[in-house]
């Protein structure tokens, strides 16, 4: 293989990574949420969106490593406050009540932030230590020349592993994720075993909030901070949930990859890149209808 | 009423264990438990029998406090607690254990973690080193996800799961539906522990001569109402009345 070839798709394994790092992030809290709570919270971009503005100003104002632990607690506290104050009243109603009052909730910011601060994208200035590019060649000898990405995208990613880990301990190494794996499993079953598996939920949903919240911060930068963010993230995070299957962490995970790949590989082929995630979820649905790790009854 | 009238009655319910008082029980809009009433006293077995589709299962869902059937109307006591009022966890802890007639061990984790989920919320009762002993075959298969089990292996670790509770009303629900009759056997020498332990048993059986045998009271079931409460043994020698209500 010539040494440009190799260049070139490290490069892009690496855009890949880090497209699907954004989308993994919010597509774990939406899982996670789906998994135990079965409800689709069609409000998560909405919570990204609320992260990231958060994450411009409190960096502004107090630096940007304020703006990492703050924002992230703030939306875990939105995320709790909203299950235990709205959504817990929609759990025995249909889905589409569901989908109505959380895509109602998404729009309301949206709105709200376009009144507040306009439409515009406001400037998310990176933090001094994240400016400039990484030299790759100095770290993967197999590379060939020169060959440089920007700091952040590799931040990003970074972020994005070390939340994926510490998620992944958390529910298969503690006592509370294993109640939290046993609930999403049968609820009911551990309401008669003592368990208020409803208040460990809340908590889920504030994880799931937190974890877009650490998407915002530093997912920011990258996407922009502008109201309709929110709503162009949602679509292909929602997409990564259903092709990995709805409820299923490590569905998100790999289908967040594949999409982020998918859509570095298109990069070059802007009427390709356009589809391409919806081409990747038809053919994925069509050969594995309740998407890749699926389970049956779930969303049937 | 009249002030001796209400004396005796409250007396009455200040001493049983266990009382169920004209409760009533919808799923949706039907209407499933009609006004159903009986006592339970300390450390008694009682056989809840009927036919098919009777109500039994209802019932017991109804005082473990299960979202469906909706109970609207009538009281459920235990140990001087208030059941109708509370949340299914609440109902829990306050000693009631529901063993599901579909068993309800839960997947994807394994046997050992079944149990230790089933300990998480006070008040507890055996430990595992305990449960252990008395059910070495989940010790076998303590690692093992709980959805490869055998069927009598579910019923085992379902039982086993409830005596990890500290338990003041244990709710047994045909504990040995489709099992084999070695696994029957195994079952029952369980329960006949549990019966020496002296912990207030519920036991809704199809084959009600085991359970008669086991009991020492029966109700009897039939279309959601109460049709017969009494001694065990004379459900055993009333024929008539088996045929009628029990098809045995
Ligand atoms: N989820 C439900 N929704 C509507 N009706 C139900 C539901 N579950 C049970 N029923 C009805 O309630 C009645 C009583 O059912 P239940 O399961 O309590 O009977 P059972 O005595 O336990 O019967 P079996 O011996 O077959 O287990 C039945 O007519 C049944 O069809
Ligand atoms: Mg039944």
């Amino acid at each position: 293989m010539s040494g440009n070839l190799v260049n070139a798709l490290t490069l892009q394994v690496l855009t890949g990574m880090q497209l699907g790092a954004v989308y993994a992030l919010i597509a774990l809290g939406l899982t996670l949420i789906f998994g135990t709570l079965g409800v689709v919270n069609f409000a998560h971009g909405a919570l990204y969106l609320i992260a990231a503005y958060l994450a411009v100003f409190i960096s502004t104002e107090l630096g940007f490593f304020a703006a990492v632990f703050i924002v992230p607690a703030l939306l875990f506290m939105v995320g709790w406050g909203l299950e235990r104050g709205l959504i817990k009243s929609f759990y025995s109603r249909p889905h589409t009540d569901q989908i109505l009052v959380t895509f109602g909730l998404a729009l309301v910011t949206e709105e709200g932030l376009k009144w507040a601060f306009g439409s515009n994208n406001i400037p998310f200035p990176l933090p001094q230590w994240g400016t400039g590019i990484v030299k790759l060649q100095e770290y993967l000898p197999f590379l060939d020349g020169f060959v440089a990405f920007p700091k952040w995208r590799l931040v990003m990613i970074l972020v994005a592993l070390t939340v994926i880990s510490l998620l992944f301990v958390l529910l298969k190494f503690t006592r509370f994720g294993l109640v939290i794996r046993a609930g999403m499993r049968d609820s009911g079953m551990l309401r008669f075993l003592g368990v208020n598996i409803s208040q460990r939920f809340a908590v889920v949903f504030g994880m799931g909030a937190l974890i877009a919240g650490v998407a915002g911060v530093f997912g920011g930068p990258i996407t922009q901070v502008s109201p309709d963010v929110g709503m162009h993230l949602l679509v292909p995070s929602f997409l990564v949930v259903v092709i990995g299957g709805m409820g299923s962490l490590g569905g998100a995970l790999l289908s967040s990859l594949i999409l982020g790949m998918a859509l570095s590989f298109t990069a070059e082929y802007s009427a390709v890149q356009q589809i391409i995630v919806y081409l990747v979820a038809v053919i994925v649905l069509l050969v594995r209808p309740r998407g890749l790790f699926g389970k049956q009854g779930v969303f049937e | 009423m009249n002030t001796a009238h209400a004396i005796k009655e409250s007396k009455a319910s200040a001493q049983a264990f266990f009382s169920m008082r004209d409760v009533h029980a919808y799923y949706g809009e039907s209407y499933i438990v009609q006004g159903v009433s009986f006592e339970v006293q300390e450390s008694e077995i009682v056989a809840l029998l009927g036919r098919n589709g009777a109500g039994k299962t209802s019932t017991l869902r109804a005082i473990a406090r299960a979202p469906q059937p909706r109970v609207t109307q009538g009281e459920i006591r235990l140990d001087n607690t208030a059941l109708h009022t509370l949340a299914p966890h609440l109902a829990a802890r306050a000693g009631v254990q529901l063993v599901p007639e579909d068993r309800r061990v839960i997947p994807g984790i394994s046997v050992e973690e079944n149990l230790i989920v089933a300990q998480v919320a006070k008040p507890l009762g055996w430990n595992l080193e305990r449960i252990y002993e008395h059910f070495p075959r989940l010790a076998e298969r303590r690692k093992q996800d709980a959805a490869t089990l055998s069927g009598g292996e579910q019923q085992m670790l379902a039982v086993a799961r409830a005596m990890a509770r500290d338990i003041k009303l244990l709710l047994l629900d045909e504990p040995y539906e489709g099992l084999a009759p070695k696994i029957v056997q195994e079952i029952e020498s369980i329960v006949a522990q549990i019966k020496t332990l002296g912990i207030t048993t519920i036991i809704v059986e199809q084959n009600a001569i085991a359970a008669l045998k086991l009991a020492d009271k029966a109700v009897i079931l039939d279309m959601g109402q109460i049709v017969f409460t009494g001694n065990a043994q004379d459900v055993l020698d009333d024929r008539k009345l088996r045929d009628r209500y029990l098809a045995i």
